[in-house]
């Protein structure tokens, strides 16, 4: 397999975009890697039938 | 007393917000229990089985913030929601330097992000791991309950694009130094991991930190990755990465027994690895992991201890003799009633290696996860006999953080078990890592003490046996957390298989009179 962009990563600066529980994100930071954060929230509020509709339609992002 | 609920339509905060939240709810005067959370239904669920409810609670969904509380009255619940919204300002304040609305948005800032940690409630975690791969990130993944489907599907895509997709349920990776998810910060090194089990990567790498060695890079594949449904990939691609990697000069590789077809492909690929590689297949045959020309491992101990004796390193782990004489010198201390050991597990990879080195001593180890059925607990608050229980395990842990995080899930079962006049031995596991709690082994010590005396003052002797899993370098530091447990009496084991040979030692020791 061509690992060149995984190999890239070992060389590069560590950059995390974190989409999750922030204390991910701050536990990288403390660790004095860059991380950003992602407000993220369920898609449609949650709703299982809002959400399907809104992936028919491409998602939103 | 009544029961109050305040609902915020559409604000959504995470599991761990949730538990920050709560636990200044409950912290404030006049409020008898509570919780903060979205309402989605694991979270009503779990207000609903302690007692609190309320017609309101329906009305709520998993993008809406509900704080509820049994509390002396309205004016306390009011006090107390102000309070909580308080320390939602103060969370903020902490917060990250920067945050975008989506993954594309970040990466569309900043072009340099290389790495996407995703955490998400597993039935969203596909569409952002999507998301993020096709925006060229590699990709960390801790959500769990992703169906094997979907896994395959975004390791396929990762594949395709030449990108690691580590996990999902992947607990620990250790990427340019950086501990990601619930890793130990360890040392730079030769050795390079590739592992199904991220307890067991963590695991081997802290010996190697502590024996002056480390880590290339440890990529954590998520505990599905070997099974034939999802086919190895990442296990395969982090091999050729290792092979790959002129930092990397050995190979470690951790795994439960692979599926029926995915093993041959393993073995085939060591086959041909240009680097020396160190196998652990647990259940496995050594011949067929020794046809592979790989280095045969039986456990995540002697795993370490067969990579450290590549680099010349000989690694001293107690010795059984020595395990044996300890357990004689505990046996002199019990009364007479005083026959079983309970361990108290926050991950099931160790349980599972404790109950595996208990049984040839004692026998059946009850269990919420048993090794085998006929010895399940009917109620995991209730032990029996000889019995194990893993806090990690989902009963535990649904809608709340990993015990590594909250080790508040764990907490009352010290006292439970301890007023049990028939144990002798309590076994516990404690692990560090930057997101964790910053004072584990702390956080119980009070418990343990008090344990200690409420059995002397009714003329029983309890032994505490514990493994701390982590490095010098990590925040909590293990020399520390390790001297506060022997301070309070507790025999610190090297590893959990040690501190499991121990306790069951002692046990078939007491049987045999």
């Amino acid at each position: 397999m061509d690992c060149e962009k995984i190999l890239n990563l070992f060389r590069s600066e560590l950059i995390t975009v974190n989409v999750g529980p922030k204390l991910l994100a701050t536990s990288l930071e403390m660790q004095g890697y860059k991380a950003y954060q992602v407000e993220w929230k369920p898609m449609a509020g949650g709703d299982k039938e809002m959400q399907e509709i809104l992936t028919l339609l491409g998602g939103v992002d | 007393m009544s029961v109050f609920v305040k609902i915020e339509k559409g604000r959504y905060i995470d599991s761990l917000e949730t538990l920050y939240a709560s636990s200044v709810l409950v912290e404030q005067d006049g409020i008898v229990a509570g919780y903060v959370g979205v309402g989605n239904d694991p979270f009503k669920d779990t207000v609903t089985s302690s007692g609190l409810n309320s017609p309101d609670l329906k009305e709520a969904t998993g993008n809406d913030l509900v704080i509820i509380a049994e509390a002396a009255d309205k004016a306390a619940f009011d006090a107390a929601v102000a309070a909580v919204y308080a320390s939602f300002e103060v969370e903020a304040s902490a917060q990250v330097e920067e945050s975008f609305v989506s993954t594309k948005a970040a990466v569309q800032k900043h072009p340099e992000i290389n790495l996407c940690s995703v955490s998400v409630p597993g039935e969203y975690a596909y569409t952002e791991v999507k998301k993020a791969l096709n925006a060229g990130l590699h990709c960390v993944v801790f959500s769990n309950n992703v169906p094997l489907n979907q896994e395959r599907e975004m390791k396929l895509l990762a594949r395709e694009k030449g990108l690691l997709c580590m996990g999902p349920d992947c607990g620990v990776a250790n990427i340019n130094g950086a501990a990601l998810v619930l890793s130990s910060i360890n040392n730079r090194g030769p050795f390079g991991i590739v592992g199904a089990s991220g307890t067991g990567i963590q695991h081997v790498a802290a010996i190697m930190h502590e024996a002056g060695s480390g880590v290339s890079q440890t990529i954590g594949t998520g505990g599905n990755d070997c099974k034939d449904a999802v086919g190895g990939i990442m296990m395969l691609m982090g091999i050729d990465a290792m092979e790959a990697d002129p930092e990397t000069k050995y190979i470690a590789l951790i795994s439960r027994k692979p599926g029926d077809t995915v093993l041959p492909k393993l073995l085939e690929r060591i086959k041909t690895c240009k680097k020396p590689v160190v196998a652990l297949f647990m259940g496995c045959d050594r011949e067929v992991v020794e046809a592979s020309g790989a280095i045969y491992a039986s456990s995540l101990d002697d795993c370490a201890i067969q990579c450290l004796k590549l680099i010349g390193i000989d690694y001293p782990l107690a010795t059984e003799e020595e395990l044996v004489k300890i357990a004689s010198e505990e046996v002199k201390k019990y009364a007479p009633e005083q026959k079983y050991l309970r361990g108290l597990y926050t991950g099931g990879t160790y349980m599972d290696e404790a109950a595996n080195a208990m049984i040839p001593r004692i026998g059946a180890i009850w269990s919420n996860c048993p090794i085998q059925p006929e010895w399940k607990l009917e109620d995991s608050y209730v032990s029996k006999d000889n019995s194990c229980v893993d806090y990690g395990e989902e009963e535990f842990t649904l809608g709340r953080p990993h015990p590594a995080i909250d080790p508040s899930i764990r907490k009352p079962a010290i006292l439970r078990e301890a007023m049990d006049p028939e144990v002798a031995v309590i076994v516990l596991d404690f692990i560090l890592t930057p997101p964790g709690h910053m004072d584990p082994t702390g956080y119980v010590l009070d418990d343990v003490k008090m344990a200690q005396q409420v059995a002397e003052a009714e003329g029983r002797h309890l032994t505490f046996i514990a493994s701390v899993l982590g490095t010098t370098a990590d925040l909590q530091d293990k020399n520390k957390q390790e001297r506060q447990l022997r301070e309070a009496g507790v025999i610190v084991c090297q590893t959990n298989y040690r501190a499991a040979v121990l306790a069951s030692e002692i046990i078939r020791q007491i049987k045999e009179g």
